[in-house]
């Protein structure tokens, strides 16, 4: 097999191209996309809210076992966009990294340091070559003892920021706008706010009014600072008071 | 490191005799946001432009300014993940020495096993340069000092420098303002204003991050509050 250095290689492993750009990153950031579905996020000031659209491509699918969002511990949860294959990796590592921190230091790994320690793997994925970025975009969750409720994201280029809100997947930049709008003036928001704006956010970007099992639902509340998948009834209950709020 | 399938080289020479790779991570550089250092007689400073893809993103959970040790900060410019492994390394690397020596690790050491790092990345196999050049700051016992290391390996010592999308105007700016005998009050102000010849949009404590280093050889991270100020005598 003949060699980088320009000759064609660099969209096929993560080398830089002429323009200092890795292509297969960009392929990678492309592979989340092409997934068709779109996530949202939302922190308020006592919770923190993820959203995402659950498709179940076939009817005689078991749709119980149709899911992006994971626990990885009791109190992180982690909503994973993109190709369900890199994503399971990812959780099961995740999950390893998470349980062997606790045992390490003694305390609950916090939502940052798993965040950071995705990105950091993410990023060892942009500079060997002998293993292809995830197609994976990352949102976690959880309540920070000291700093509150946290939203992290991470991506396949090894970036990883905190968010007051923020989206991913086929409809990410629509969603970002009318997010931004929202979240403009720093509003403080209650739980039920939270998880309204997240789940208004997507029926707003896609344009329809779903049913609860058409999304799910995952949430941190600093009352009860557990990681939780919100059951078809309660998603009922959110959706209602929507509509008949607007 | 890599596995065995990869153990050639990915960055080879071109006919001309250039390493393509690291000329492209160079302009991966030159396309990252601007960052600037200037030694003063008393101290140095380093300051980039922190602009975030959204105003959603929570700016209290990005830090591009880190320290390596009490009296060594760093800033980068290009790719941000890449960055973080460097600075991993250079922390350990510190922390080893410390062991050993029960000394601080003088700046110009920490700087060339920083590059050294930076060199291996350009010729192990299976893997790419990275894609920053780190400004690095110190004070030790031969005075302030500051070091440019760029993706190839290769490092500098400069009395000002920048680097990222703007450089050639702020080296122009800095060229035109540097004195040897600047206090370091005078080098942030001057920092700042190199930053705000290239800044697209408003500049605010909120989108630019400054670090200092003086005389108690104490490297600090200025809080918004602090930048603030220095903004304020700017204006």
């Amino acid at each position: 097999m003949s060699r980088g250095s320009g000759g064609g290689y660099d969209r096929h492993i993560t080398i830089f191209s002429p323009e200092g750009r890795l292509y297969q990153v960009e392929y990678a950031f492309k592979a989340v996309k092409a997934a068709g579905i779109t996530s949202i996020g939302v922190r308020g000031s006592d919770s923190v809210c993820v959203v995402t659209q659950k498709k179940v491509p076939d009817k005689l699918l078991d749709q119980t076992s149709v899911t992006h969002l994971f626990p990885i511990t009791k109190y992180l949860g982690l909503l994973a966009t993109g190709m369900t294959a890199d994503a399971r990796t990812l959780v099961q590592q995740a999950r390893n990294e998470a349980a062997e921190f606790r045992h390490r230091y003694g305390y609950e790994m916090p939502a940052d340091s798993l965040a950071r320690w995705i990105a950091d793997k993410s990023q060892v994925y942009t500079q060997h070559a002998y293993m292809r970025p995830l197609g994976v975009v990352a949102m976690i969750l959880g309540i920070d003892e000291e700093k509150g409720p946290q939203l992290f994201k991470c991506d396949p280029a090894g970036h990883f920021f905190g968010h007051k809100a923020t989206s991913v997947g086929g409809k990410e930049q629509e969603a970002i706008n009318f997010l931004e709008k929202k979240m403009k003036n720093d509003p403080a928001f209650s739980f039920e706010e939270t998880v309204q704006t997240a789940i208004s956010a997507l029926q707003s970007v896609l344009q329809e009014d779903f049913k609860a099992s058409e999304i799910e639902v995952g949430v941190v509340r600093k009352e009860e600072p557990f990681f939780k998948v919100l059951t078809t009834e309660e998603i009922d209950e959110h959706l209602t008071a929507i509509s008949e709020r607007d | 490191m890599g596995d065995s399938q990869y153990s050639f080289s990915l960055t080879t020479f071109s006919p001309s005799g250039k390493l393509v790779q690291i000329e492209h991570a160079l302009t991966a550089v030159g396309s990252g946001q601007t960052s600037l250092g200037i030694k003063a007689a008393n101290g140095v400073v380093i300051a980039t432009e922190k602009k975030l893809p959204s105003i959603l993103v929570d700016e209290t959970s990005v830090q591009k300014i880190q320290i390596l040790t009490p009296n060594i900060g760093v800033v980068y410019s290009g790719m941000g993940p890449d960055s973080r492994v460097l600075v991993r390394k250079s922390r350990k690397q510190a922390e080893q020495y410390f062991r050993l020596y029960k000394e601080p690790i003088p700046v110009t050491q920490l700087v060339r096993e920083t590059a050294t790092v930076m060199q291996e990345f350009t010729q192990s196999g299976g893997v790419r340069p990275f894609g920053v050049s780190l400004l690095v700051a110190g004070f030790d016992d031969k005075g302030p000092q500051l070091y440019q290391v760029d993706p190839s390996g290769s490092y500098f010592s400069w009395k000002a420098s920048a680097m990222g999308k703007n450089v050639s105007n702020a080296k122009t700016f800095l060229e035109k303002r540097y004195t040897d005998d600047m206090e370091l009050d005078d080098a942030v102000h001057t920092a700042i204003l190199t930053l705000k010849e290239g800044f697209e949009g408003q500049i605010s404590s909120k989108n630019i991050e400054i670090g200092v280093i003086g005389n108690d050889k104490t490297f600090k991270i200025l809080t918004p509050s602090e930048i603030e100020d220095y903004l304020q005598e700017v204006e």
